[in-house]
């Protein structure tokens, strides 16, 4: 079921530098919605853009949803300037959701734009008491709002060095797992900067993990019809009887990908 | 509100724009697809298409430039899976046909024709900019349009729509052709040819470096098209192109449009169709309209 409905700003701070958090008071969309889903989001009433903004949830629950975002153009500046009260025109849950989280050892990569359904995931599987490792990548400290803690397998890496680990996610996965030494049946599980995920990506696959990407891509409608934000994959026999094989489409097939299915994160 | 074209009665004269609404099946968990006067689906074609690769769409001032390329299941699929749907829907439905040569377009429709559906017509896109020969050889000449036109009023009963694009020296002379064919209605416009550039990478934002604009920022190309075309035939138009607003569909009667589609609209606000249907009914009320007739083609032009 998809619902539409006017979400409540209950909660609106930036949490770091130029990220946000906004939390909504939105029962039907709460209460039917997984982690790795997102809503489709009119950032005011009089949007002169045609398309809105998809946004994945970071947390449902309590008939509220959480969604954290970078503040970069001229929808998500809005967005970041909503008062406590402002009634958002959301449509949601879409899309398919993290699966396959029970018989690995999950390692969950996230930064920047991909903070929040790496949160999301981090949270469920914390719900579930599946052991897992959680990478943060960010350019400096100052984009950071969780603290590094490798005791408890949360992990922080810097472009810079300022905190946590210096370099970038893929840096990260090799200074704690050195020589490739993961976990048994480890599985990579990652959302943020198309680069970033690119890197993951090989990093996966040259390591022989298995490894899904929830992707970000331009998008309008949010539910099948009008067609444009696709995700090319590889064509393979046994999925060769749809026309949207090739042409896969982030809002229905995704967000989340499988990284030996698609041609690239980029 | 009812708009009558030939012997079919739409109950307002709001009707879906082909790709923005799917099949009317995507949006039923949100919006009662029947307050629409009717729904037009996505074009379908005669084998199942893939599209173009990404990007298809780019977002623009006021509108939206997309080159999807009539991705599509094909028109036995479309028989088996979508016609069951549309056939349960109570508002009046359209079904789009696209193509690359006559031949397509012709079986296409006798497929179609051939299985149990309850549509009142079809709307032949002759005019999609996205796809290389995707219709726009037979939209850009008066004697393909002609002859297509005929070749499908020969096969069909139901009501018979063309549908005309921008990108034509004259599209009155090519609305002439579909008239002299036999369609019942024509519809305008299509998508504009339009491009974007990436000023940092210098490449076009689009895979297919041009695509077809549409929104708002096209209406006023779209209501000098319909007035035009309004005046060179006497079959009904339909009016399509950026409509947002209630305003906006007065201005497309006003300009000689029957009935109107709304299109990229949708995407901000999958109800708006159904809210416009309330807004026009106000609308005339509160100007003592007593049917759309009464402001179809009614621009009174400046004198000199």
């Amino acid at each position: 079921m998809i619902y539409r409905e006017l979400g409540k700003v209950i909660y609106n701070e930036e949490i770091a530098e130029g990220i946000y958090k906004t939390v909504f008071e939105s029962p039907e969309i709460s209460s039917s919605s997984l982690p790795g889903q997102f809503v489709n989001i009119l950032p005011c009433p009089d949007w002169q853009q045609v398309m809105r903004r998809p946004m994945s949830i970071a947390s449902q629950g309590n008939d509220e949803i959480c969604i954290i975002y970078k503040a970069v153009g001229e929808g998500t500046r809005i967005m970041a300037n909503w008062p406590i009260g402002e009634k958002v025109d959301l449509i949601g849950p879409l899309g398919n959701y993290w699966e396959g989280l029970e018989s690995c050892f999950p390692i969950i990569i996230g930064g920047g734009v991909g903070i929040a359904p790496i949160l999301n995931l981090h949270h469920l599987l914390l719900e579930k008491q599946i052991d897992h490792s959680l990478i943060m990548g960010a350019r400096y400290k100052g984009e950071h709002f969780l603290k590094h803690e490798p005791q408890n397998k949360i992990f922080l890496s810097t472009d810079d060095g300022s905190l946590g680990i210096e370099g970038n996610v893929v840096d990260a996965l090799i200074s704690i797992y050195p020589n490739s030494n993961h976990p048994h049946n480890t599985k990579i599980f990652s959302c943020g900067p198309p680069m970033m995920m690119e890197g993951v990506r090989n990093y996966s696959l040259e390591n022989q993990l298995e490894c899904d990407f929830a992707l970000e891509t331009i998008m309008a409608c949010g539910i099948g019809i009008c067609q444009g934000c696709t995700v090319e994959r590889k064509v393979t026999e046994s999925n060769s009887h749809s026309y949207r094989n090739r042409f896969a489409l982030a809002c229905m097939d995704g967000p989340i990908f499988s990284g030996r299915e698609i041609i690239s994160c980029m | 509100m009812h708009v009558k074209i030939r012997d079919i009665e739409f109950s307002s004269p709001l009707l879906t724009a082909s790709g923005t609404y799917g099949y009317g099946h995507e949006v039923k968990d949100m919006v009662d697809v029947n307050q629409w006067g009717g729904i037009i689906t996505k074009s379908v074609t005669r084998n199942p298409r893939e599209g173009n690769p990404p990007p298809r769409i780019a977002e623009t001032s006021s509108g939206m430039l997309n080159s999807i390329g009539l991705a599509n299941l094909g028109v036995e699929k479309y028989c088996k899976e979508i016609i069951p749907f549309l056939n349960e829907l109570q508002t009046k439905v359209i079904i789009n046909i696209a193509g690359s040569a006559m031949e397509d377009y012709l079986e296409t429709l006798d497929i179609l024709e051939a299985t149990d559906g309850k549509h009142v017509g079809y709307e032949i896109n002759i005019s999609c900019p996205n796809v290389k020969k995707g219709g726009m050889e037979f939209g850009v000449s008066c004697d393909m349009t002609e002859q297509l036109t005929k070749d499908m009023r020969k096969r069909t009963d139901r009501l018979l729509i063309m549908k005309l694009g921008p990108n034509v020296t004259s599209i009155e002379d090519i609305a002439q052709a579909a008239e002299a064919g036999g369609a019942d209605a024509v519809s305008a416009i299509n998508t504009v040819v339009g491009m974007t550039i990436d000023i940092k990478t210098c490449k076009p934002t689009l895979y297919t470096n041009y695509g077809g604009l549409s929104g708002p920022a096209i209406k006023p190309i779209a209501i000098a098209n319909v007035h035009k075309v309004y005046k060179a035939v006497k079959i009904p138009v339909i009016g399509i192109g950026g409509i947002a607003t209630v305003q906006d569909v007065v201005e497309f009667l006003l300009a000689g449009a029957s009935l109107v589609q709304i299109g990229t609209m949708n995407y901000q606000n999958p109800d708006l169709g159904v809210q416009l249907r309330e807004k026009l009914s106000e609308y005339y009320s509160q100007n003592g309209i007593e049917k759309t007739e009464d402001l179809i083609g009614k621009v009174e032009y400046h004198s000199n």
